[in-house]
């Protein structure tokens, strides 16, 4: 999901670095209209860490492995906060662990934030059925979740197969491409249940996380 | 007459001459020194990247590959740098939009071995600094703004 350095041609990563520039200023901009901004910090930092934790936790789809992403939780949780934090998440991995990089800092931050944020309007649809459903918050969850990663999958995976280099070998590169993507099916399910149960947990204990 | 001593034995060594380069089955063996680059290109989770397409670039020209293969079913790759282009070499391994580079000093500057990553242990303690970052980050602003208002 995270795309290293040196994949990408020049002209798409300073193009992920416009987008994300855009986004993130959309984003604080929205976060700076709220009433009490900073109240929402905590939770925000605090699942910017469960999203740089998440990238170690490997699933295993043969013949290959995943790593959660969890972009849609941090969407269907932190709404607008979702962005910057994903960004500071992704910033962290690529310097600390080359996980992703910095020239595709803004790539990968569109990819995984823009969904994120989609999912956050996803989440907000169970208003039509009532904030207080159970059903509604585990249905809209699940969907915020596994779209959310959804998305981001099919961003990738329509980034990477149009950027081949000429001097590989393209029919193996995009035939591993395609198996990444499919391994990536399962996960979309499991990111869906997991949304779905940490926003029925939240909902259970501390309801008011998930007024945005 | 001191000249017809030189005929039968120039006469010999014509007729002998096809014959003796065909029977030169004798050997001989060459040899240069050349020294070969093994890279082991494997992910974070250590399966290795079988089948990895390799891209290599000389110092020279940095942007057109030099050489081209893939790595066998242990992510390893095996090829000779050309020793007149002394430099940084680079070396990119690539599956599925995944991959890394890793830059070989050929010449003077030369390592024996090189790249790899952290060890298991300085990751959990980068890691264990990053979320701790985060976490003061969470306590910080959500602290008891009562405690520190002056009365």
């Amino acid at each position: 999901m995270h795309i290293p350095d040196g994949i990408l041609p020049i002209t798409v990563s300073a193009a992920g670095y416009a987008t994300s520039g855009a986004v993130t200023w959309y984003s604080l901009r929205k976060i700076s209209q709220k009433e009490n901004a900073q109240a929402s910090i905590p939770k925000a930092s605090l699942l910017t860490a469960a999203f740089f934790v998440a990238s170690w936790i490997h699933i295993p789809v043969p013949p290959t492995s995943v790593h959660l992403v969890l972009n849609g939780l941090l969407g269907a949780v932190l709404g607008y906060y979702a962005f910057p934090a994903i960004l500071i998440g992704l910033f962290f991995q690529a310097v600390m662990f080359q996980h992703g990089g910095l020239t595709t800092l803004g790539v990968n931050a569109t990819m995984m934030g823009v969904p994120a944020i989609l999912a956050f309007f996803i989440f907000r649809l169970r208003r039509v059925v009532g904030k207080e459903s159970r059903w509604g918050t585990g249905v809209f969850g699940f969907l915020a979740g596994a779209v959310g990663l959804g998305i981001a999958v099919l961003i990738s995976w329509g980034l990477l197969i149009t950027t081949i280099p000429a001097h590989l070998d393209v029919e193996a590169e995009r035939a591993s491409i395609y198996a990444l993507t499919m391994a990536h099916v399962p996960l979309i399910v499991l990111e869906g249940i997991f949304t779905a149960l940490v926003a029925l947990f939240l909902q259970r204990v501390k309801p008011e996380l998930l007024e945005d | 007459m001191k000249w017809k001593w030189l005929v039968f034995p120039a006469l010999l060594t014509l007729l002998l001459f096809p014959a003796m380069t065909a029977w030169a089955h004798g050997a001989h063996i060459e040899y240069t020194i050349s020294m070969a680059v093994e890279i082991v290109a494997a992910y974070d989770t250590g399966a290795p990247m079988a089948g990895g397409q390799v891209t290599v670039y000389a110092p020279d020209d940095p942007a057109t590959p030099w050489l081209e293969g893939v790595c066998d079913e242990d992510g390893r790759f095996v090829f000779t740098p050309d020793p007149t282009k002394p430099g940084t070499w680079d070396v990119q391994v690539r599956q599925a939009g995944h991959g890394d580079m890793v830059h070989i000093p050929i010449g003077e500057d030369m390592a024996m071995t090189g790249g790899g990553g952290y060890s298991t242990f300085q990751i959990v303690l980068m890691g264990a600094c990053v979320i701790w970052g985060f976490v003061g980050t969470a306590l910080f602003f959500s602290r008891n703004r009562r405690e520190y208002a002056h009365p």
